[in-house]
């Protein structure tokens, strides 16, 4: 099985130690990753902005980057999300179709495709769970309270799998943190107030550690969590799961 | 060419190719009087259980001021005559309409009355309170069942449910919008 | 002024934000409670979804059955192409009956038509009598939401309202008496009603009927005194069978409010006798959404509100900011297709979350046909041109991996060099007003792979 790491634009540059981690933890669990370094990123904020028709040379380079591995897999359900529903717009050669349909999210690739269900180790402490939204209604990685009030997903699993590990029970189970992309800039006064609501939500619950299978959505709160100088840390579930197994 | 034309030769020319109109299955539920007491119950309203329709003056009277201005089809004891064309102002001092329902749905408390049952079409809203008499047997489950007893709406026809409400200011509910201010059903036999 | 802008207005008042967003998440809420106590709900909301799409598919043919029906039972059908035409039809209806005052329930038909100040400014009129429009139009606003036109109003506002219009005493914010004033102010404007108009949710081609639903009772209460009764919609409520509304009454209040039903669900297929009731049909860009196929689904909605309701965006940054007759997710996809420039940034005012589209209840694909509207706006040159300008730039970075790295590492270092007060500088850094930038690490994940000695370099 060819396994390539896809890392994020903005996990390369800002946060590495995500993708180290997310490269670590595939080797514990019997996967050697390679890191393709043509990639780039997946052409998402251009498409968001409605400039879809200019990220084209992009999507093409992500597929030139990734076609000849069996599986493509990325810490990050938004920027998953995006190369398998809207690289529709390129040729459906059959690289395309491939790299589309093969292109996972982590703990998805972990759960669906390695069928590793539980990760044995600690982390005694209070943790609160982010659902990314592309994850969650997108990729359907967990339950949506739009649908059912049962709170289930992949991450909830093997988080709730570690010893010691409590999850913080948030009063809005997945309401969404107001990243969004380029709307963190254009709808500034919008993003940061839902971005501080969402913060709340887990101040008030208790949250010690707050996780996430997207460091985009983590990388919001994080910096409202530093502007606000709050007791909270905020790690990428692949950091958690990575530290707790004994290599 | 008149707008009609116009609208529809658009219509036409855009909608796209036609894709099958699906079977719109029978979901059962459950028809029974407990649910759908609970139900009118939770909407606002109150059901008051008749034990023989010769009792209904009598439990009318113990459940309205004798002085009320009923009007009803069903009592003899009424002192509005309410019919088509009755002046407005008449209507408009009615304190007590008590009407028949024909059938009432326990998914939702609502109980079908069409225009025949009315007196007059305005009749079971400008009234300040009002009681629909239904019979115990005629109980469906859901809107599905319904809709399947009406070979046809009539003329005019509204499922009621419950007493009129808004919750406009704040979301706080408020009974007694512009319609009856309370609903009971006189459950009979 | 962009939603943008007018949401950083909203979000002045902290507090009235927080209320905003936690009133109508009661209201997802008590939606949540109703679904989840509906073990088919799932099932209904693909039947809703099904009838509309087919009725879509053969609108011409439902249109002309509806209007051969609706004349069979004695109701005069109009149409009307656009805005313009749908007031001079109502208006001249009135003029027709030589009627100068008009009792109205709530429609939003009418709202998108502006039909009010038509009627106004030719000497009608005009009460609208459900709660919430009848506060607005005290108070000369616009619906801030569909099903709740007064949800931005606290009830203090209200209650200045009504003291100040209706005699009410000053500071008397009661909900419960507020109400009953408003009941006794429009039991007078009722019986007073020459004319009535409605609007319809539901309009049934096989019977010609037409069904509007209301909590308050006041269209019923208004059309039944009237000597005339108008129902105007949108050619899109047509549903084919009277059975279908099965379907559709168990999804919509469920999905607005919570409720199980509306009050009063009401079928009108007949006037009464003597009197009159006309069907007003209206296009109003309806047939040139239909045209468009990344779009046309929005032409199935019901007006329930939910993705309102749902709208982490919406909640925060109120109807008015969509500064659109129809607010909210929903809005922004209708909006683009009556005026392109003036709404261009509604499409933009969503994170894409995609909640909208998992409430809906006909499963319009509304993130979806946002992410859409915001192509179609790129492609017609509706985007600010600094956006447009590095998007373009930031794609030709992206699709060199070289220019990529280099790019990066220019900037961490820049990042990591810099005083904080400039790279934080909320003049220039709208990320900066309420957030830290991410700490610029030493290295970036490639430049720290390529120095394993255990990775392969291909």
């Amino acid at each position: 099985m060819k396994v390539a790491l896809f890392v994020p634009c903005y996990v390369d540059q800002f946060y590495p130690q995500v993708a180290i981690a997310s490269l670590q933890l595939l080797e514990k669990l019997g996967v050697r990753a390679h890191f393709p370094k043509q990639q780039t990123c997946c052409g998402q904020p251009m498409a968001n902005s409605g400039c879809e028709q200019d990220a084209k040379p992009v999507y093409h380079n992500f597929v030139d980057a990734f076609q000849d591995y069996d599986y493509v897999v990325g810490p990050a359900g938004s920027c998953v999300y995006h190369v398998r529903k809207h690289f529709d717009i390129i040729e459906q050669t059959p690289a395309v179709q491939h790299v589309r349909t093969n292109t996972l999210e982590l703990f998805d690739f972990i759960i669906n495709v390695l069928g590793i269900t539980e990760i044995p180790g600690s982390f005694p402490h209070k943790v609160g769970l982010h659902l990314s939204c592309h994850g969650q209604r997108g990729l359907h990685q967990a339950n949506e309270s739009e649908m059912t009030p049962v709170r289930d997903g992949q991450l909830r699993r093997l988080l709730s799998g570690l010893q010691g590990l409590e999850l913080t029970e948030l009063t809005r189970n997945d309401e969404c943190c107001g990243f969004g992309g380029t709307f963190c800039v254009s709808e500034a006064g919008i993003s940061a107030r839902m971005g501080q609501d969402r913060v709340q939500d887990h101040v008030r619950n208790g949250t010690q550690v707050l996780t996430g299978g997207d460091m985009s959505c983590l990388m919001h709160l994080e910096g409202i969590v530093r502007r606000q100088k709050l007791p909270v840390r905020v790690l990428h579930a692949a950091e958690i799961l990575n530290g707790v197994i004994i290599g | 060419m008149s707008s009609r034309e116009k609208i529809l030769a658009a219509v036409t020319a855009n909608q796209p190719a036609e894709v099958p109109l699906p079977t719109v299955p029978f979901f059962e539920g459950d028809a029974s009087v407990e649910k759908f007491t609970a139900l009118v119950q939770a909407i606002g309203g109150r059901v008051v259980e008749v034990a023989a329709l010769a009792h209904l003056e009598e439990v009318v009277r113990q459940l309205f001021p004798a002085d009320y201005r009923m009007a009803s089809p069903l009592l003899s004891s009424t002192n509005v005559s309410v019919d088509a064309q009755t002046p407005l102002a008449v209507l408009a001092d009615v304190e007590l309409a008590v009407l028949q329902g024909e059938f009432g749905v326990a998914e939702n408390g609502a109980i079908w009355l069409p225009e025949e049952n009315m007196l007059h079409r305005a009749l079971p809203m400008i009234t300040q309170h009002l009681a629909l008499v239904l019979s115990q047997q005629q109980l469906v489950a859901t809107m599905h069942q319904a809709y399947a007893r009406l070979a046809t709406v009539g003329g005019y026809g509204t499922f009621l449910a419950g007493p009129s409400k808004t919750a406009d200011i704040e979301q706080s509910l408020v009974i007694g919008a512009h319609g009856a201010r309370s609903l009971t059903v006189l459950l009979v036999p | 002024m962009s939603h943008s802008e007018r949401s950083d207005i909203f979000l002045l008042d902290a507090e009235r934000t927080t209320w905003h967003d936690e009133t109508l998440w009661f209201v997802r809420e008590k939606r949540d409670k109703a679904v989840y106590a509906t073990p088919e709900f799932q099932k209904l909301r693909q039947l809703a979804s099904d009838i509309k799409d087919h009725t879509l598919s053969r609108l011409d043919f439902y249109l002309q059955q509806f209007e051969e029906n609706a004349r069979r039972n004695g109701v005069h059908v109009h149409w009307a192409a656009d805005a313009t035409e749908h007031n001079a039809i109502v208006l001249g209806l009135l003029r027709q009956h030589g009627a100068t005052r008009v009792v109205k329930s709530k429609s939003m038909l009418t709202e998108e038509c502006h039909l009010n100040p038509h009627l106004l400014a030719n000497g009608i009129e005009v009460i609208d009598t459900d709660l919430g429009e009848r506060i607005i139009q005290l108070r000369e606003e616009a619906p801030s939401h569909v099903v709740l036109p007064a949800i931005h109003l606290k009830k203090e506002d209200v209650g200045d309202t009504f003291h100040k219009y209706l005699g009410t005493e000053k500071g008397n914010n009661d909900p419960q008496q507020l109400t009953e004033t408003a009941r006794q102010h429009l039991r007078e404007k009722f019986l007073a009603g020459q004319v009535a108009i409605s609007g319809v949710n539901f309009a049934v081609a096989e019977t010609g009927t037409v069904v509007v639903c209301t909590n308050e009772g006041n269209a019923d209460l208004g059309v039944n005194l009237a000597q005339v009764h108008i129902a105007c919609m949108g050619m899109e409520k047509l549903i084919p069978r009277l059975s279908d509304l099965s379907v559709f009454t168990r999804i919509l209040t469920r999905s607005a409010t919570g409720q199980p039903i509306t009050t009063y669900t009401s079928h009108f297929t007949r006037p009464a006798e003597g009197k009159e009731l006309h069907i007003v049909i209206v296009d109003n860009g309806r047939t040139q959404q239909l045209g468009r196929p990344d779009f046309r689904a929005s032409l199935k909605c019901i007006r329930c509100g939910a993705c309102m309701n749902t709208c982490p965006v919406y909640r925060r940054s109120g109807g008015h900011s969509y500064d659109f007759t129809i607010p909210g997710p929903i809005g922004a996809i209708l909006s683009p297709n009556i005026d392109m420039r003036k709404h261009a940034s509604l499409p933009f005012a969503s994170t894409l979350c995609g909640s909208c589209t998992d409430v809906c209840p006909v499963k319009i694909d509304i993130h979806t046909q946002l992410y859409k509207w915001r192509q179609v706006l790129g492609e017609a040159g509706k985007l600010p041109a600094s956006k447009k300008w590095s998007m373009r730039l930031l794609s030709r970075v992206l699709a060199k991996p070289g220019m990529y790295s280099a790019g990066g590492k220019v900037a961490r270092q820049a990042l990591r060099l810099l005083p904080h007060g400039l790279t934080h500088g909320q003049g220039y850094n709208p990320w900066a007003i309420a957030r830290e930038l991410p700490e610029p690490p030493q290295q970036s994940f490639r430049e720290w792979y390529a120095q394993q000695p255990q990775n392969d370099k291909a």
